[in-house]
């Protein structure tokens, strides 16, 4: 039986560092809505567009940003690999590279972060990096140039030295000012500062140009199929979906509109991406490794919430901050493990982790004949009693902090976690979600894609039309 | 000196010939009778009178404007024979002296018959002897024939007896009754001068022979009613076509055709336009746009829920009753996020590109354009007695008293370098509403004694009490324990005229922040304050809203403020920090929980205590309350009418606009397209004292598309704040008609490409348009789906969008 991974992944995982850092930024953007005026960049983002794509910045002068952070690509991976390799190509990384765009107002982290509703409780929010360790994009910029799984550069003096031997150190000077570059550690938070202006001012990472845009914006062109009015019904509604409960659509800070994100952390309980997992494309090297457990805010990458006795309830552990969902369609890579491949796999886990962990959890024992699972679950099939190892990604006394709102769980009671007394859906319950919801709200996330063309002749009919 | 010419209403014909030359000379007695061969002279009388004046002095500090009486001198004044306001060329005119009086000598039979009336034709050359100064636009006011036969010892040409004969044209009476109407329209409670009973006879008297409170009210209403008159003159004079653009019903003819118009919302008017006449200037002075002259308005603020959390919802009983049984907008969207920007959309039609809850320095970068102006303020007393303390140029400076504030912050601190600005230049209802003479107070629940308004309210554990209200409605709500007053009950973001330099500069701002009575907080609690340990709370008024009520001192425009604690919000901590006040549990967004009950709880409090009034209770006197929402809660996109439908990369700047209602971009202030974004559907509900007391219908939904702007656009034309013929004196977005937009596309590229021009523009609450039947009501998703009620287990508030026009063609401030 067929587990449902792209074909992609396979065959653009070859050209990845290849071929995929040649581009400049902007023209995947699309037209973006009507009346766009494209700012001029200043000269600090004049700069950070330079470094953006420049491959010295690497330890093997072999990757930029833009490798994994592909402005075709919605500046996210150019592949669906779960995590990307590094400069030195002998190592991978240890989560899935997010998209660039629509960060330019996310707040820094703080424990008790204001929701952009201006309503809801505050809570773990904002920041840049999966577990928001980074406060500002342009701190965000050091992780990954340093990262020996990653850009893999040395030192902070190996990257400043690489633009000081730049065609752009003449334009770094003029934007910084003489002398710019002979402090390595002020020249190095420059560089950050260059790249946080480049991603803040160049409309190719706020471009606004999808299909839901021309919708919300009232724009000719805007109006949504059948199909796509239904998944954003389910996408809202409560009982089902309830997708907006964190995947907020108003407006957030600075007037941003519609991120599909509230900045704020969950945990999820997704698998571990791990050899456990038949057929397994992509599972994360750090992986083989049993002691070892991405926990998101509690670490061990960010460190300021290490739980003080591993096993002992910490709220923070398995969270990790939910995603700006525009350009989703576009991914090969889900979660922050990139344990998922394609958006019909997300959404099934969402309705179906507790009905029916067996779809998604290693088992052990059980007798009988194997049941196949459906095409998209994770496990190709269950033996009937067999114990289902669910939320395997986390440690058994960390296991309270998992989410268990609609549709994941039923919401009912509780604090909308497990251990804080949300009750589960019981195993072999009906979902929240029918197969036709599923299926609308994939064609209602299509429309976050930016670079939407309105067609001459929209469609007659079809599965996103009717 | 005293200029005058025989006049005589023809009807012998054997003087026919020798009057019709006088007449045409427009000549003397003297001219007349030195003809040489002239008749016996005729008999003679003399018809006398004043032309009454109410003059507007600016810079009252009180609330209530300075007024004072005095007369049109150097005006002139015809028997208009035929009624159409006009001197025409066979009537006899007169010109008022230096005291306002005015002589004409008339055959001694003479009588006048309607449509025969006096007239006073007050030019810019005339003199308004209250104020010396020259009349700034040219005004006619007039006598009835019936009014003539009443005041035989002299008739007096004023703003009440322009009234008076327009409201018998109006409502086809007579004059005996319109003159008992006019009375008990001005009697009353009055500007906590005392009650006043007008009579008839001194409702149509010079308003110089009246004294103390009777003037003062009298004079009070003069002058609305002169800016009414001298509006309906220029309607007049620049021969306006009738009705106003945006009150013909199916749709403003002006769209008819035009290019840059969607047709799905194509407009098939109803109505034939003509130029406007006489009599018909007089009643469109009080029906701008189709908008009802009301006398005054209240707009009560709740905070952050989307319709479907309100509708049906138990706990919110006062609300759904007046949604279901008076009058409501069912397309109503908010402006901004969070509440700051909507309270300033509300206060002045723009939100500036504010995108937070700061205070009103940030993103203020001194010396530069928006730097801040403001002055301190000396103290003094507001019109009903409150002692106003002294106030320095600015308020406290730590972050208690101003949101965001640290002294050393880019953006919100002592000398911003940048950031969204949130000191907005320029008019907005509180200048507009003081220029006209007129009163708009900010009536704020939970303000610490003594406190600069423009400062949040800070934490007094020397107050406290333990909740506990019931609502007319019967529903009871207590808390277990006595909860001390926390920091930020009031806070200056829900302040709709606070973000504005020149509202805060006007010198009755610290009069017009007045307090209204509280829930958990009784009188003695307050008094007992240590937050301001320097004010002597003793003199302080806890509830100046009941006061006011109770004195006749409320103001034109009346915008009531709950506490974070009553208006559906909440503060404080998770959990039960306060219980029913509790941020969370007890106010979250989604309405299932008890802080929805105590700010209905609270509502029906203000609603009674309103309906309980003089006022409302005064049929003559039109009296609307509204209960809005700043915003809808999480989870919704977006706005309508004059929104900035294009987001952050639309390129929208503020415009200006030229006497030919060109509009020209102007500088954007620092991300000024952040703003103005919307937050989706929200609740508005209205009730009048015409429904309540009279017969207006009940009952009324309007699903027209309306936003905040909408209402600022709705405010100007009730009260008579702006010209419809001029798209400049509508402040803001709130000029963002759908045949500006079309005729200004190129500075406002936001509505480039619009699939729906009329649902992107802004039109007065009117219901003049007629919806298309193929037309599908736009309410977004987050806003309509419904709640699962935690009660009763049912989901409620679902709300399936209409197709097609509304079930009944009605106005929601319909008088009749």
């Amino acid at each position: 039986m067929a587990r449902q991974f792209p074909m992609g992944v396979f065959a653009v995982l070859l050209l990845a560092l290849a071929a995929c850092d040649s581009g400049t930024a902007a023209d995947s953007a699309g037209a973006g809505t009507a009346g766009s005026t494209a700012p001029t960049l200043s000269l600090k983002a004049q700069v950070g567009q330079k470094a953006f794509f420049d491959r010295n910045l690497s330890g093997g002068r072999n990757m930029s940003c833009s490798s994994c952070h592909d402005p075709q690509y919605a500046y996210g991976p150019p592949n669906s690999l779960a995590v990307q390799l590094g400069s030195d190509p002998a190592q991978a990384g240890m989560r899935a590279v997010p998209s660039l765009r629509y960060r330019e107002s996310t707040p820094p982290y703080d424990d008790n972060a204001a929701n952009p509703d201006g309503v809801t409780l505050a809570s773990p929010g904002g920041g840049f990096m999966w577990d928001g360790r980074a406060p500002t994009m342009a701190a965000q910029v050091a992780l990954p140039l340093l990262n020996p799984v990653e850009m893999n550069n040395a030192s902070k003096a190996d990257v400043v030295q690489a633009v000081r031997n730049g065609k752009y150190a003449d334009l770094f000077l003029q934007a910084f000012g003489t002398g710019a570059l002979d402090d390595t550690d002020t020249a190095f938070d420059d560089i950050g500062l260059a790249i946080q202006a480049f991603e803040n001012e160049d409309l190719s990472f706020h471009p606004y140009s999808s299909k839901y845009d021309l919708y919300i914006y009232n724009k000719i062109g805007g109006t949504l199929t059948a199909a796509e009015l239904r998944g954003q019904l389910v996408f809202h509604s409560s009982a089902t979906g309830n997708c907006s409960a964190c995947h907020y659509t108003g407006v957030n800070f600075a007037g941003n509109q519609g991120l599909m994100t509230d900045f704020t952390y969950q945990a999820l309980g997704a698998p571990r991406n791990d050899r456990s997992i038949p057929g397994n494309p992509d599972p994360i090297p750090a992986n083989d490794d049993p002691a070892y457990y991405d926990m998101g805010l509690c670490g061990p990458q960010r460190t300021d919430h290490t739980p003080a006795q591993l096993g002992t309830p910490d709220p923070y552990c398995g969270q990790f901050k939910v995603p700006v969902l525009r350009n989703v369609a576009t991914r090969g890579a889900f979660f922050h493990n990139g344990v998922f491949h394609s958006l019909s796999q997300v959404l099934h886990f969402y309705n179906t982790r507790d009905t029916n962990p067996e779809y998604w959890y290693p088992a052990s024992g059980g007798a009988g004949a194997p049941l196949e699972n459906p095409g998209w679950a994770l496990q190709p099939a269950y033996v009937p009693g067999a114990t289902v190892a669910k939320f395997n990604d986390l440690p058994a006394g960390e296991q309270g902090s998992v989410d268990e709102e609609v549709p994941l769980g039923t919401g009912d009671g509780g604090d909308n976690t497990l251990g804080g007394g949300t009750a589960p859906r019981a195993a072999g319950s009906m979902p929240a979600m029918t197969e036709q919801q599923i299926g609308d709200l994939i064609c209602f996330l299509d429309t976050l894609s930016d670079g939407y063309q309105v067609p001459d002749t929209p469609p007659a009919g079809g599965t996103c039309v009717d | 000196m005293i200029q005058a010419a025989v006049a005589e209403i023809l009807r012998k014909s054997s003087r026919v010939t020798a009057e019709a030359a006088c007449i045409a000379a427009i000549s003397t007695l003297v001219a007349c009778n030195s003809s040489d061969d002239s008749p016996p002279a005729p008999t003679t009388k003399t018809l006398a009178g004043v032309v009454a004046a109410s003059g507007f002095v600016a810079g009252s500090t009180t609330g209530d404007p300075t007024l004072k009486a005095g007369y049109y001198s150097g005006a002139t004044v015809f028997i208009d024979a035929n009624g159409n306001g006009i001197l025409d060329s066979t009537e006899v005119s007169g010109t008022t002296d230096a005291n306002g009086k005015f002589s004409l000598t008339v055959a001694s039979d003479f009588t006048l018959a309607s449509p025969a009336q006096l007239v006073a034709d007050i030019g810019t050359s005339a003199t308004n002897t209250a104020t010396a100064a020259t009349v700034p636009s040219h005004l006619i006011l007039r006598a009835s024939a019936a009014q003539f036969a009443d005041q035989t010892a002299g008739v007096v040409i004023s703003p009440t007896s322009s009234e008076v004969q327009r409201r018998v044209e109006a409502n086809g009476t007579d004059y005996a009754t319109e003159k008992a109407n006019l009375a008990t329209y001005l009697s009353g409670p009055a500007f906590n001068l005392g009650t006043v009973t007008v009579s008839g006879a001194d409702a149509l008297a010079d308003v110089n022979t009246l004294t103390g409170s009777e003037q003062y009210a009298v004079l009070y209403a003069d002058n609305a009613l002169t800016n009414r008159y001298t509006y309906a003159t220029t309607k007049l004079d620049r021969h306006d076509l009738y009705p106003d653009n945006l009150a013909v019903k199916g749709g403003d003819p002006r769209l008819v055709g035009k290019s840059g118009v969607t047709a799905a919302t194509i407009v098939t008017p109803l109505e034939t336009q003509a130029p406007i006449t006489f009599a018909q200037s007089q009643q469109a002075a009080f029906n701008v746009e189709g908008v009802p002259a009301f006398d005054s308005i209240f707009i009560i603020m709740e905070e952050n829920k989307s319709t479907d959390v309100i509708v049906g919802n138990l706990r919110a009983p006062t609300i759904n009753g007046i949604l279901n049984t008076y009058g409501s907008l069912t397309t109503y969207y908010s402006t901004g996020n969070p509440s700051e920007p909507n309270y300033s959309a509300i206060g002045g039609g723009d939100d500036f590109g504010v995108t937070d809850d700061n205070w009103y320095g940030c993103g203020v970068v001194p010396s530069g354009p928006y730097a801040l102006q403001d002055v301190a303020f000396a103290g003094g007393t507001a019109s009903d007695g409150q002692p106003l303390p002294a106030f320095a140029a600015l308020p406290p400076a730590d972050s208690g008293h101003r949101a965001g504030y640290s002294a050393a912050s880019a953006t919100c601190g002592d000398a911003p370098t940048g950031g969204n600005v949130h000191n907005i230049p320029g008019d907005n209802l509180f200048t507009l509403v003081s220029r006209a003479g007129m009163t708009i107070r900010t009536y704020s629940e939970s303000m610490n004694p003594g406190q600069d308004p423009r400062a949040d309210s800070i934490a007094d554990p020397a107050v406290s009490d333990k909740f506990s209200a019931t609502s007319s409605e019967g529903i009871t709500l207590s808390d277990t324990q006595a909860w001390p007053v926390r920091a930020q009950l009031y806070r200056v973001k829900h302040g709709p005229s606070i973000d504005f330099q020149t509202a805060r500069n006007l010198p009755e701002f610290y009069a017009d922040n007045r307090t209204i009575f509280g829930m958990q907080y009784t009188e003695a609690d307050w008094k007992r304050q240590t937050a301001y340990p320097s004010f002597d709370a003793s003199k302080w008024i806890y509830d100046q809203f009941g006061t006011d009520l109770a004195m006749g001192d409320v103001g034109n425009i009346n915008f009531v403020v709950p506490d974070q604690c009553d208006d559906m919000h909440g503060v404080g901590t998770a959990g039960t920090d306060g219980e029913s006040c509790a941020l969370g549990g007890s106010s979250s967004n989604n309405g299932q929980n008890v802080g929805v009950t105590r700010a209905d709880i609270y509502l029906s409090k203000v609603i009674d205590k309103i309906k309980a009034s003089a006022l409302w209770k005064n049929k003559q006197k039109r009296v609307a309350i509204v209960v809005m929402f700043d915003e809808g809660e999480g989870g919704s996109n977006g706005s309508c009418c004059g929104w900035n439908a294009g987001g952050t990369n639309s390129g929208t700047k503020p415009v200006t606009v030229d006497a030919h209602g060109v509009a020209t971009a102007g500088t954007a202030p620092t991300n000024y397209a952040q703003g103005n974004f919307g937050h989706g559907n929200s609740i508005f509900g209205i009730i009048t004292n015409q429904q309540d007391l009279g017969t207006a219908k009940k009952g009324i939904k309007d699903s027209d598309a309306y936003s905040h702007f909408s209402l600022v656009r709705t405010l100007q034309d009730m009260f008579q704040l702006a010209d419809p013929a001029v798209d400049a004196s509508y402040l803001n977005r709130a000029k963002y008609t759908e045949a500006f937009i079309a005729a200004n596309i190129l500075a406002l590229p936001e509505f480039a490409s619009s699939a729906d021009t009329h649902f992107d523009s802004v039109r007065p609450i009117n219901h003049a348009y007629v919806i298309p039947s193929t037309y599908h009501q736009k309410l977004y998703p987050g806003d309509i789906v419904g709640v699962q009620d935690t009660l009763t287990g049912t989901l409620e508030g679902v709300i399936t969008p209409q197709v097609g026009p509304d079930a009944s063609q009605d106005n929601v401030w319909a008088v009749k």
